[in-house]
């Protein structure tokens, strides 16, 4: 196993198959997912409503323990809630009694009780880097959508986790805010190289953001295919003008809706 | 020397205090309990608290208020309280069901019937008879409710031959004053209350009490748990005959008692409460209490009585001895 | 047909006299009608009648009968959130106890407290313990019902959140879900300040010496109608002023947990 952790395979799924219900008659969420992603790469997972892309994240995560095969990262498999990763939810989440310093702190203060000096430091650094300085103070709901869910950006990286898990991040967002925050997830990766699993509805935020996408079947959930995304960094908005793009886009979309023809 | 007699003068002070402090410590602690809330028919009792004729006798009373007779006979049994006032027919009717309530009659407070009809003079009803075919409203839970069909009935009417209506307590008066019915059932306690609501509305209030129809009864009495008559027999001889004087003062001085019993309950009127003690006082001492003495409980009445309660109740007149609510070593011993 | 407010001042200022104002016609309607129509006042007491009334009663008085209310409605209130909210928290925790105590809860709180309060005073006395019990009954149920609902309606992702954290679960329920629930607790303590008033109240028509409840009883068997009048408003009073506030409470120490004008 450490041996695929030197082949540069960080998090690997093997096998991995997950059903809720044990009666046989109801597929399974997912089955035979076979799935290696290297370190510090950006892996993007769209699909189909209810193909188990959520399932695959907390297992990842630990939160949920596969029915079939392993998940392992660095080589050593997961058995249980891991705090070397980083979750952010489709809905920002926040707690609405706690400042935002103090939102982007709590992963500290609820995983210890306490944090120090250092802890707000750092967080300090966190929030500027996602261009929140000035919000720091504010509460939660005094901050329009697009920056609340970049503060639950910035919680989510206070650990430092070596993996940053992403649900539907900016599902709630309006096209605009959407776009701009994803550019600077983009530019806050490429300040504090993650490994990243990102889960999208959008396939053109999927090609924009990632290294590779992984394009998941209807239920039950399983691999149809892998597309590496050979577009330049850093990514621009020019970058969706480039005929390339169009080109992935137009291919993934055919895997989604027309998967037996691809 | 000064400072010698200062110093014997605190001594003899605080010998004085210890021997004082000593005798409160000494007083026999007795919890008086209502049948219901402080009025003028229950004045006597601050009367004995207010002209210390417990204190004279070394007892120190604090008193509960009820709500009915049957919480009170309740609280007394359950040892919450060690006497106190409840109606005697309650008392047989619950020891009639009950035969090991540990509760006695010790002495007559009412020996007649407080019931009555109240009605208007305008509204033609001279006498019991007149009350045939009108309309009459009560309380729901009276105790008057049960010997109502008695009083028909030994008056030559039906049992059904009024309309009966029930009506809070509260809205019985307003009722009789707007018309809403020719007369209502309430307690001859309360004729100076119902009086006043008359002349407000320029009319004049007829009392036809049933005591004066054939309920020849007791009613409200002392009654006392056994725990307290056999346990501490000599602080009960003591109350009652701190409550016997407390009544016969009460009967006295009328306006005194009100005032007793203001300075305890300052919510009470002083007026009113006069009034209602005069109006009390009638089913206190009258004809039966020159004959018997005050509070007794002859073997005669007491039998009479529960005639009149089993057959209100409905109940087998075999059921009970009503000698064996009765305990009349208190009284004896007055 | 719609009616619209005037913009501006104008308009903010009815908006908050409306309720005044409508109040103070009401009260004037109600005199107009005894005066005209003269009215006994044991039919309905005129509001003039009831000022009287209540300003012939002495203030230290009514200072007695206010804190023998207070004291046992206050009391209930704080015990109710005492047992209340752990019940609530403990429930979360445990399916099985949840599963246990919920048909209790049901059946304790279905069953009339008037019907038990003399039960209740024949079994524990009628002092302050039994009325505080009294109380507590009419005010623990919607206690349990709404901190549980709002421990409950934690959105599952922090729940998740902590899980990955691998907090301890002490911390989950003191850092994310009890303050979750502060707006459903303060729905619940605001009925429950109310219901703790009538709880009080109830227990003074059973057996009391003192208090409001007692007063307006009291009262009545002296056919006083104006004077039980004026203690059923002192009453209302009351319970208006600490339903707010508990409102002012929320607003000083929680004030995320309102939603922002």
């Amino acid at each position: 196993m450490t041996e695929s952790a030197t082949n540069r395979s960080f998090v690997q799924l093997a096998g991995v198959g997950h059903r809720y219900d044990p009666n046989p008659d109801i597929p399974p969420a997912i089955t035979g997912i076979n799935l290696d992603i290297r370190r510090h790469e950006f892996v993007a997972v769209v699909g189909p409503s209810g193909c188990g892309k959520s399932t695959l994240l907390r297992m990842i995560a630990g939160l949920l323990k596969p029915s079939e095969g392993s998940v392992s990262v660095f080589g050593k498999e997961v058995d249980g809630p891991r705090d070397d990763v980083g979750i952010v939810f489709q809905k920002p989440t926040l707690l609405p009694w706690l400042t935002v310093r103090k939102n982007v702190l709590f992963p500290l203060k609820h995983k210890y009780g306490r944090y120090g000096r250092e802890d707000e430091k750092r967080a300090d650094e966190l929030l500027a880097m996602a261009g929140l300085e000035t919000f720091a103070n504010k509460m939660p709901d005094e901050l329009s959508g697009g920056m609340q869910q970049r503060v639950g950006i910035v919680r989510a990286l206070l650990l430092n986790p070596d993996i940053l898990l992403m649900d539907e991040p900016f599902s709630a967002l309006d096209a605009m805010t959407r776009e701009q925050i994803g550019f600077d997830l983009l530019k806050i990766w490429q300040e504090n190289p993650k490994t990243v699993l990102f889960i999208t509805h959008s396939i053109s935020e999927a090609v924009l953001l990632a290294d590779r996408v992984l394009v998941m079947s209807k239920r039950p959930g399983t691999v149809l295919e892998m597309v590496s995304v050979d577009l330049p960094r850093p990514r621009t908005t020019h970058t969706i003008s480039n005929p390339h793009f169009g080109k992935l886009t137009e291919r993934l979309r055919k895997h989604i809706y027309e998967p037996e023809v691809a | 020397m000064r400072k010698g007699f200062t110093r014997s003068f605190l001594f003899a002070a605080s010998l004085a205090g210890g021997l004082m402090s000593q005798g409160a410590l000494a007083a026999d602690k007795v919890t008086y309990q209502l049948d219901w809330l402080p009025g003028g028919d229950k004045s006597p009792v601050y009367v004995g608290v207010q002209q210390g004729f417990f204190e004279a006798e070394g007892l120190e009373v604090s008193i509960a208020s009820g709500r009915g007779s049957t919480d009170a006979i309740t609280k007394i049994a359950t040892g919450q309280a060690d006497i106190g006032s409840a109606d005697i027919g309650a008392l047989m009717a619950a020891k009639a069901q009950d035969d090991s309530l540990p509760v006695k009659a010790v002495y007559s407070i009412f020996n007649q019937a407080p019931h009555a009809f109240f009605t208007l003079k305008k509204n033609g009803i001279a006498e019991l008879t007149d009350i045939d075919g009108k309309k009459v409203a009560t309380s729901p839970f009276t105790s008057s409710n049960a010997f109502l069909p008695l009083v028909l009935k030994g008056n030559g009417l039906a049992e059904d031959a009024v309309k009966l209506t029930k009506a809070d307590p509260g809205a019985l008066g307003p009722m009789l004053m707007n018309g809403g019915t020719d007369a209502i059932i309430a307690w001859v306690t309360n004729i100076a209350l119902f009086a006043d609501q008359a002349k407000a509305t320029g009319n004049e209030l007829v009392v036809l009490p049933w005591s004066d129809a054939g309920l020849e009864l007791y009613s409200s009495s002392v009654v006392a748990s056994d725990k307290f008559l056999s346990e501490r027999p000599d602080v009960a001889k003591r109350f009652m005959r701190a409550f016997d004087k407390s009544l016969k003062f009460t009967h006295d001085n009328p306006r005194k008692a009100a005032e007793d019993l203001h300075s305890m309950v300052p919510e009470v009127d002083v007026d009113v409460v006069t009034a209602q003690i005069g109006d009390t006082m009638k089913l206190v001492v009258n004809s039966v209490s020159d004959r018997d003495g005050l509070g007794a409980l002859t073997e005669e009445r007491v039998a009479l009585t529960w005639d009149w309660v089993a057959q209100a109740e409905k109940l087998e007149k075999g059921v009970l001895n009503p000698e064996t609510v009765i305990d009349r070593d208190l009284l004896e011993a007055l | 047909m719609s009616l619209k407010l005037p913009d501006g001042k104008a308009g903010r200022f009815l908006l908050t006299a409306a309720p005044w104002l409508f109040f103070l016609a009401l009260i004037v309607l109600w005199e107009l009608v005894c005066q005209v129509f003269s009215l006994p006042e044991y039919v309905l007491p005129a509001p003039s009648a009831i000022v009287d009334a209540f300003f012939n009663v002495e203030f230290s008085r009514w200072m007695t009968h206010l804190w023998a209310t207070l004291r046992v409605a206050l009391m209930g209130f704080v015990v109710s959130i005492l047992v209340a909210i752990p019940i609530a928290i403990a429930m979360m925790r445990s399916e099985l106890l949840s599963r246990t105590l919920y048909p209790l809860l049901v059946v304790i709180q279905s069953t009339p407290v008037v019907a038990v309060a003399p039960l209740i005073i024949v079994l524990m006395g009628s002092d302050d313990p039994s009325r505080v019990l009294i109380t507590c009954l009419l005010t623990f149920f919607p206690l349990v019902v709404s901190t549980a609902t709002g421990i409950n309606e934690t959105p599952a992702e922090l729940i998740e959140l902590s899980r990955s954290l691998d907090a301890p679960t002490r911390r989950e329920t003191w850092q994310i879900r009890i303050p979750y629930a502060i707006p459903h607790i303060f729905s619940g303590l605001r009925v429950a300040i109310t219901l703790a008033i009538i709880g009080a109240v109830v227990a003074e028509f059973v057996a009391a010496e003192e208090g409001l409840g007692y007063f307006i009883q009291f009262s009545t068997s002296f056919f006083r109608i104006p004077q039980a009048f004026a203690g059923l408003f002192f009453l209302a009073v009351v319970s208006l002023l600490l339903f707010k506030s508990v409102q002012w409470a929320q607003q000083i120490f929680f004030p995320w947990s309102l939603p922002r004008k």
